[in-house]
């Protein structure tokens, strides 16, 4: 029972990922791909994540688990920040003089 | 998080600052104290919990093993001497209930906003508005603020951008949502997680 529903929320994480792919390449710029990215990626592995989990066989294995996924969240959050960030800054440096850019 | 300071104005669009300018009342109850952070903590007491938590987290990982004592004191000394190092950040606590119902809350609003975007992505129009807005940051800096950025970012439709002195630009995927709302909604949950707005509460003023 337990490894059918670890299954069934991996297989749905999977799904998740595949839609930030689909996302990353079909979103006409920067700043909507990295929605896809953080989001769907986000739930992805946070899927994946629980799936692995009900099959860990300790409680080290657990917490092990949940340090990845809270890293990776932290990280994805503050990367496509810096990216957005960055995309903005060369956006006004490619765009000096024109207003109201993006 | 950086703080990024850049050239403002550049990228508010015309008729925007006045959506802005009036925050509805719910809101203004945190924008009294905007910078009314406390005092860092002192170092030593920061040293000795970073000595507890750092401590905590090897010695689960490792499935409590003495051997690798070996490696995870030296590694836990030098994480936790950081603090001395490292600039402090301002003080905060936690309210047990406002980070249950926080947790609780940030976990429904993320799977809202990855099933959002993953529907856009498979949807043959996607959808899509895209546009930035400007919000003014009325949580106190450190770790409140840093949190608020973050969780920006996994809510439905938008994404912390840049920080620009006092504000945060947000692209959202959809310009016709009701930011101000969603983002007063975080902030009000955020300040109910660290306990800034309790009634009689340390640091805090009370509401209007």
């Amino acid at each position: 029972m337990a490894d059918i529903l670890a299954a069934g929320l991996m297989a749905l994480g999977a799904v998740f990922f595949i839609a930030g792919s689909v996302g990353l390449l079909r979103f006409p710029d920067v700043y909507c791909r990295l929605h896809a990215l953080t989001k769907a990626d986000g739930l992805g592995l946070a899927l994946i994540a629980l799936g692995v989990a009900l099959r860990a066989d300790s409680f080290g294995e657990v917490f092990r688990i949940l340090l990845i996924w809270f890293f990776v969240a932290v990280a994805s959050a503050t990367g496509g920040h810096l990216i957005a960030a960055h995309a903005r800054r060369s956006d006004r440096e490619a765009g000096e003089g024109e207003a109201g850019n993006v | 998080m950086p703080n990024t300071t850049s050239p403002a104005g550049a990228m508010a669009r015309p008729g925007q600052a006045d959506i802005d300018a009036a925050p509805p009342a719910h809101r203004r109850a945190l924008t009294i104290r905007p910078h009314a952070a406390r005092q860092p903590r002192p170092r030593w007491q920061r040293f000795v919990l970073a000595v507890i938590v750092l401590g905590a987290i090897w010695a689960v990982l490792t499935g409590f093993r003495l051997d690798a004592l070996g490696f995870g004191v030296p590694a836990v000394l030098g994480g936790a001497a950081l603090v001395f190092v490292l600039p402090g950040a301002p003080g905060w606590r936690l309210s047990p209930g406002g980070a249950l119902a926080f947790v609780i809350w940030f976990s429904a609003q993320s799977v809202r906003g990855a099933v959002d975007v993953a529907i856009r992505a498979f949807s043959p129009d996607m959808g899509l508005r895209p546009g930035f807005r400007r919000h003014p940051l009325a949580l106190p800096g450190g770790a409140p603020r840093v949190l608020f950025l973050n969780t920006i970012t996994l809510l439905p439709g938008t994404l912390s951008a840049e920080v620009a002195g006092d504000e945060v630009i947000v692209h959202m995927l959809d310009e016709r949502a009701d930011l101000a709302a969603d983002l007063a909604a975080l902030e009000m949950r955020i300040a109910a997680l660290f306990a800034l707005q309790a009634p009689g509460g340390r640091g805090g003023e009370g509401r209007p």
